[in-house]
């Protein structure tokens, strides 16, 4: 019986991990690129969630098909944001490129508050599920998974098979380097800010395919935490190293579960957080760059 | 001698100036309410109804009462709000702000037990009245605040009616899951339900709590399911509330009957989840249907004060300025300034001690229900009603004298609600 409970766990913690992943990625992106850490994330979370939401509530659109929506609307909302405030915040003290983000994710979730109200929404896209016997898989647990996954191996391709991927890479690397070279290093700036919030943003229609419920301007904020540790987990500035540290982290969350509740006199949840941070200590401790970023 | 004179003159003028400038004597021009409320942030939702809630009896005791009567003059009621972000460093500075700039009278607790028991020392330490409509924790009624005082039901009492109406419906039941949120409020609730559970005779066979602000629940819910209760009571706020009914339709975990706090009751919570929300119940302090009136409140010997139910929910939309039905934070909310009123009508003064005092001596009932306190400022005169969402309707369904219908018992399955199945009473 505990066994069953624990293999069903850690299935639902590998599909929720890939979805922690991919939510992160965007998140490594930027920090990858523009060294800037984006403190709003959770806000641009809510807007993928919100996206999902009004097209399957309002004109039914299927939440997969609100994918490309999506993304596109973090790329406008990504270019917007860096040339109308990041641009200039580049070479400012690090603290104002925080705050500029937080400011970034106010503003989003305030608007969001007064054009959608502070309510609590979902949406029921009623799709089967797969029973595996240890645990039952809705098909939407399993689009959003294979989803994430799908974006992942995209986002690989377009870093090592086109040259725009390769400017980036570049510019990670050494970006005074990639600018003697010849890189448009400004415009490779713009364009990592606004795919990173663009995967963000299409990271919060997946979310709502594991998760179709609690959508309200705030709902970024636990999100946000989760994504600082994994990105940390991961290797802050490797978007792969993010994905991974996901899976790592949604595993942890899930199956560590089981394991405590065998505990007598324990709360297994609070136990939960608890191990998910030790073991993140410990990784650090071995390997300060995180999991899948070299030197 | 003409020394004496001049200190005896100086001491004269001084308790005169002194006299003139101190509030509990001098002629009020308004009385004035002050509320750090929650208008953003977690309990934005509830906090917006609530500020609904004490404008529509304000605006009543302004227009109708024509204002609060002070030893036979009519002041007018005042309300002073600000955000408090749903954050308790804002409600004790808030607080703080509202008592020493603003001169207020009164000040309403936020919302939510945590909220509440964090703004509870700062309005002790000046003395001041602190209305509580929205934190239901028994606890904060044991930490010998003398200027507290609940117009909300204790969170001990919310499960009882529930576990009272399932014993009657099914007796065979025996088994009950108990998963909630580790929150003041919802362990509160909890602590309550488990000792009448245990005292009608249930097994409580899964007791576990989750964290503030979980996003998952699949893992707490599959050892539930191991557990295969006959019942399940759960939940803490709002967006667990949905999170936990939405995850126990995936994981196909079905029980007779699933009682959610805080979340099942709201109009929001359907409209989310559809008919995943079929046959789901939940407490309530207040519910549009229940009739508390004049003639009621005569008949059991109390004295009415108040809107009638339509009259509020009309002062509610214009207050707000939207077409929304008031749900129980607006309700609570505002028989809380009805209870003030009354009490320092009887007071004659907004003096926060005589206020306290007429408080304590305090017996009405309003369209929110019945309104008495303790020694302790805790809530006892208000009773709660069952609400089961039957047809994409609330019905409510215990206790017998206020049903709107019976209860639909046991709830379909989830597979049989994903095709198309309703709750409805056999």
């Amino acid at each position: 019986m505990i066994l069953n409970q624990l293999i069903g766990n850690l299935i639902q913690g590998l599909v929720l991990g890939a979805i922690y992943g991919m939510m992160t990625m965007g998140l490594s992106l930027i920090f990858g690129v523009l060294k800037v850490v984006n403190v709003g994330h959770g806000a641009f979370i809510m807007v993928g969630a919100f996206t999902s939401l009004y097209l399957f509530n309002g004109l039914g659109i299927i939440p997969i098909l609100a994918i490309p929506v999506a993304l596109l609307i973090g790329l406008a909302l990504g270019f917007i944001f860096y040339y109308s405030a990041i641009r200039r915040l580049l070479n400012a003290p690090e603290l104002a490129t925080l705050l500029a983000t937080f400011a970034m994710g106010v503003l989003l979730e305030e608007i969001a508050k007064f054009t959608f109200g502070s309510e609590f929404r979902g949406y029921n896209w009623p799709v089967s599920k797969i029973s595996l016997g240890v645990t039952v898989l809705p098909l939407t647990k399993l689009y959003a998974c294979l989803g994430s996954i799908l974006i992942a191996v995209l986002l690989y391709l377009w870093f090592n098979k086109t040259r725009a991927g390769s400017a980036m890479r570049s510019v990670v690397e050494d970006s005074e380097g990639a600018r003697v070279c010849g890189v448009n290093v400004q415009g490779v700036y713009a364009l990592s800010f606004a795919l990173g919030i663009g995967l963000t943003v299409t990271s919060g229609v997946l979310l709502t395919m594991f998760i179709p419920v609690g959508i309200n301007p705030y709902m970024g904020g636990p999100y946000t935490l989760k994504a600082f540790v994994i990105a940390v987990l991961g290797g802050l500035a490797s978007p792969y190293g993010a994905f991974f540290g996901g899976l790592v982290f949604g595993l942890l969350e899930n199956g560590s579960y089981t394991i405590f509740a065998m505990l007598p006199h324990v709360e297994p949840f609070a136990l939960t957080r608890f191990f998910s941070f030790l073991i993140l200590l410990i990784i650090l401790l071995i390997r300060p760059t995180g999991l899948l970023r070299t030197k | 001698m003409k020394k004496s004179y001049l200190v005896w003159m100086i001491c004269i003028m001084a308790a005169l100036a002194l006299s003139v400038s101190t509030p509990a004597f001098a002629a009020k021009d308004k009385i004035v309410i002050g509320h750090p409320a929650c208008l953003s942030g977690k309990y934005a939702k509830a906090g917006e109804q609530a500020l609904g809630g004490i404008r529509a009896c304000v605006d009543w005791v302004n227009k109708v009462r024509g204002g609060v009567d002070l030893g036979g003059k009519k002041v007018p009621l005042e309300y002073i709000y600000y955000d408090s972000e749903s954050k308790k460093e804002s409600v004790t500075s808030l607080i703080e702000r509202l008592v020493t700039s603003e001169k207020v009278d009164c000040v309403f607790a936020p919302y939510s037990s945590g909220l509440t028991l964090s703004g509870a020392p700062v309005a002790e330490k000046y003395g001041m009245l602190y209305m509580d409509h929205g934190g239901a924790s028994n606890k904060i009624f044991r930490q010998g605040f003398e200027y507290i005082v609940q117009t909300i039901g204790p969170a001990t009492s919310y499960h009882m009616g529930t576990l009272d109406m399932i014993k009657k419906t099914d007796p065979k039941a025996k088994k009950v899951a108990l998963a909630y949120e580790d929150s003041e409020f919802a362990r509160m609730v909890m602590e309550g339900a488990e000792a009448h559970a245990k005292k009608l005779g249930f097994d409580v066979v899964f007791s576990r709590t989750y964290p503030k602000g979980v996003t998952d629940l699949t893992p707490l819910l599959s050892a539930l399911k191991a557990s295969k209760p006959d019942f399940i009571l759960g939940g803490g706020h709002f967006e667990d509330g949905q999170l936990f009914n939405r995850q126990m339709a995936d994981l196909d975990i079905n029980a007779n009957a699933l009682s959610l706090i805080a979340a099942a009751t709201l109009p929001a919570y359907y409209q989310a989840l559809t008919s995943m929300a079929e046959g789901v119940m939940g407490p309530s302090h207040w519910e549009y249907g229940v009739k508390y009136s004049e003639a009621e409140a005569k008949k059991v010997g109390l004295q009415w004060i108040g809107p009638s139910q339509d009259e509020f929910v009309d002062l509610f939309k214009k207050a707000l300025g939207k077409e929304v039905i008031p749900d129980y934070h607006a309700a609570e909310a505002g028989a809380a300034v009805l209870a003030y009123v009354l009490a320092a009508e009887k007071a004659g003064s907004t003096d926060p001690d005589k206020v306290r005092q007429a408080l304590g001596d305090l017996k009405f009932m309003s369209f929110y229900g019945a309104w008495d306190i303790d020694d302790t400022g805790l809530q006892v005169g208000h009773t709660m009603v069952d609400v089961q969402w039957q047809m994409g309707k609330r019905i409510i369904v215990w206790p017998p004298e206020a049903q709107t219908g019976r209860l639909a018992y046991p709830m379909p399955t989830f597979a049989d609600k994903a095709k198309g199945k309703v709750a409805a009473p056999r």
